[in-house]
């Protein structure tokens, strides 16, 4: 009942007080706050206000008046996306050619097996055609393009030739999965976990310059860059090769950095008593699927929230390992995860025994305020054995009740001033053992 | 002056003159409930900055009916929560102190015999979970069960820890009082 009471004064009291309690913000939390609004409210949407949604507006109208301008007219200079697939084209050939000049060229031949399997068979002739229009073209100044090679090409053998043309370029800027782009560029991996570090490797061959970006506007003119990725998401990765103060070719990869999961976790009851207590161990961890905990005594769980039984006191690490669905791992570790009890035991170093006559060693931190009695400072004390030596090595006292201390007194005699020593072992409630020694001096007045 | 109506239908239409009146007429206030779920001063601020934009971003929320002041405070509660939650992996940096023996010398509490900002002092420097669930039960008035579900803790947790809570500002309370009624003499 009382303790009704007192909780609901206690309650009254600061619900009085705090509830409706003032307290002025500082100027800087009003400019910060309004900066940090402004900038949200910049990329919010507001027609009445410039804002990101107005240059993005301007960004995309002016790609797109690009593009209808640049593909208007059927010039070959102007259509940049079709110009790497072109030129790598005469990259491999002219490579194989050097090598294979007898032999057929093998890479041609496959890369002609897959357009075959991408478009029509009828097509297949053409292919041929082009491959000879670039073999032809190796050791002239690389000035093949596609565009050019339709009309090399035109033989009669295929009526449809310009519309096939024109859709597989579409189709090209579209997918930007062209077959011999990617080649240029070897990663080390092109998928993994926040961070992920990628070693690039440009496998141009010879080339006077070359220009890595990785979005946001990062760029590295490395031949061959590494670069981490911090944060979740996917790059795209693009090479720019020039030689002859020419853009050569251009080649992209895409880095999928997938995002790391965090491992987090209590232990409940806080200040558990082991081994009386089944542990709980509450999880909040995120964006993880797989849960591997170690609970530092030998056993582990899969479990999400585990529950754990100890068989003793023991320092025991609690490790909680998590794995998101693209097996990214993060963990943590309560380190001796059930000593942060508070409980401790502490002893003076000196005192000075009353001189009338011995007390029998009850005390409390009241009664004992001019230090008469030899006693510990403790909190959470279960076991407990003390043990007093003279200089001699001789006991001259024993408690196992905490609350008994030494009065200074030996059958009956107050003993000398001067060193004693004492042990104390025991434990503490939470099953936590304790030993410790020290001397204390007594004094005489 | 504008009403409190006003600067809401203001609001719901960005306009900046109306989120300036909104800051200036209630930030005090909810700087007083930030400042009783943080650890300090600098911590309820930026609460009370993610409050704001939380108010100010979803003022449609805001049905109309019941307290406009009720709602706010909710939001900022609620933010406090969430900066909690947000913050919960650090919370095993902090030494937990000792506060078993407690020898009640308060049986009663004078009214204005400590102030508020001796108060808020006494709840910052609670470590983080006692915290939230005292001033979610005891000022704000939930149930233990709403708690557990809102910190996302067991029932008996927060019953536990709000004892906890009260213990140990028990225990500062006295020792400030006794201190206080040391040099004032008022007891």
């Amino acid at each position: 009942m009382e303790d009704n009471n007192e909780d609901r004064e206690l309650r009254e009291l600061f619900r009085q007080k705090l509830e409706n309690a003032e307290v002025i913000p500082s100027a800087s939390a009003e400019t910060l706050l309004m900066r940090r609004l402004g900038r949200r409210e910049f990329l919010r949407f507001n027609p009445s206000r410039f804002n990101i949604w107005y240059i993005g507006g301007i960004v995309g109208t002016g790609i797109l008046l690009a593009i209808l301008l640049s593909s208007g007219p059927d010039s070959t200079e102007k259509i940049k996306p079709e110009e790497p697939s072109g030129r790598t084209i005469i990259d491999k050939s002219s490579d194989s050619a050097d090598i294979t000049a007898e032999k057929p060229a093998i890479p041609d031949n496959v890369e002609a097996e897959k357009r075959i399997r991408d478009r029509d068979t009828a097509v297949a002739a053409d292919i041929r055609s082009e491959r000879e229009t670039t073999d032809n073209s190796k050791n002239s100044t690389l000035t093949g393009r596609n565009e050019i090679i339709p009309s090399a090409g035109v033989t009669g053998t295929v009526p449809d030739k310009d519309l096939f043309r024109e859709t597989a370029s579409v189709k090209d800027k579209l997918q930007g999965t062209i077959q011999p782009v990617e080649e240029l560029i070897e990663t080390s991996a092109t998928d993994g976990c926040a961070p992920l570090k990628v070693k690039f490797r440009n496998k141009a061959g010879s080339y006077d310059a070359c220009r890595w970006t990785f979005g946001e506007g990062i760029y590295s003119e490395e031949s061959d860059p590494e670069r981490i990725f911090d944060i979740e998401g996917e790059y795209k990765v693009t090479l720019s090769v020039f030689e002859a103060g020419k853009l050569r070719s251009v080649s992209d990869v895409t880095i999928t950095v997938h995002p790391k999961p965090k491992a987090r976790f209590e232990i409940s009851p806080e200040n558990a008593v082991i081994p009386n207590d089944i542990i709980r161990f509450v999880n909040y961890s995120s964006g993880a699927v797989k849960y591997l905990w170690d609970f530092g005594d030998g056993n582990g769980s899969e479990a999400y929230e585990p529950q754990h039984a100890y068989e003793k006191f023991g320092k025991y690490n609690v490790r909680l390992v998590v794995y998101s669905e693209f097996g990214c791992s993060d963990s943590l570790v309560v380190m001796n995860a059930f000593a942060g009890s508070g409980y401790f035991i502490n002893f003076p170093n000196a005192f000075i025994p009353n001189p009338t006559g011995p007390s029998g060693g009850n005390y409390s931190a009241k009664s004992d305020e001019a230090a008469q009695i030899f006693h510990p400072v403790h909190s959470g004390v279960a076991e407990y054995q003390l043990r007093i030596y003279s200089k001699l090595g001789l006991m001259i006292f024993e408690s196992n009740d905490v609350n008994i201390g030494w009065d200074g007194y030996f059958k009956g005699h107050l003993s000398e001033s001067g060193v004693y020593i004492w042990r104390v072992s025991g434990k503490f409630i939470n099953g936590e053992p304790f030993t410790k020694m020290g001397d204390v001096t007594l004094l005489r007045n | 002056m504008m009403s409190d109506q006003q600067i809401i239908e203001g609001c719901a239409k960005h306009d900046r003159k109306a989120q300036q009146l909104l800051y200036e007429r209630y930030s005090r206030l909810l700087l007083g409930i930030c400042l009783r779920y943080a650890g300090d001063r600098a911590e309820a601020e930026d609460i009370l900055q993610e409050s704001f934009l939380k108010i100010f971003f979803n003022i449609k929320d805001y049905s109309g009916t019941g307290s406009f002041v009720g709602w706010l405070r909710k939001v900022a509660v609620n933010t406090a929560i969430t900066h909690y939650h947000k913050n919960l992996k650090f919370r095993y940096h902090i030494e937990i102190e000792e506060y078993v023996s407690v020898e009640t010398g308060i049986s009663s509490f004078e009214e204005d015999f400590f102030t508020s900002d001796e108060l808020f002092k006494v709840l910052n420097e609670l470590p983080a979970g006692y915290r939230m669930v005292f001033n979610l039960y005891a000022i704000e008035g939930y149930k233990h069960k709403e708690i557990a579900e809102l910190l996302g803790i067991d029932t008996n947790t927060s019953k536990s820890q709000y004892s906890r809570a009260k213990a140990a500002i028990r225990e500062k309370l006295d020792k400030l009082g006794k201190l206080k009624s040391r040099y004032f003499g008022s007891e």
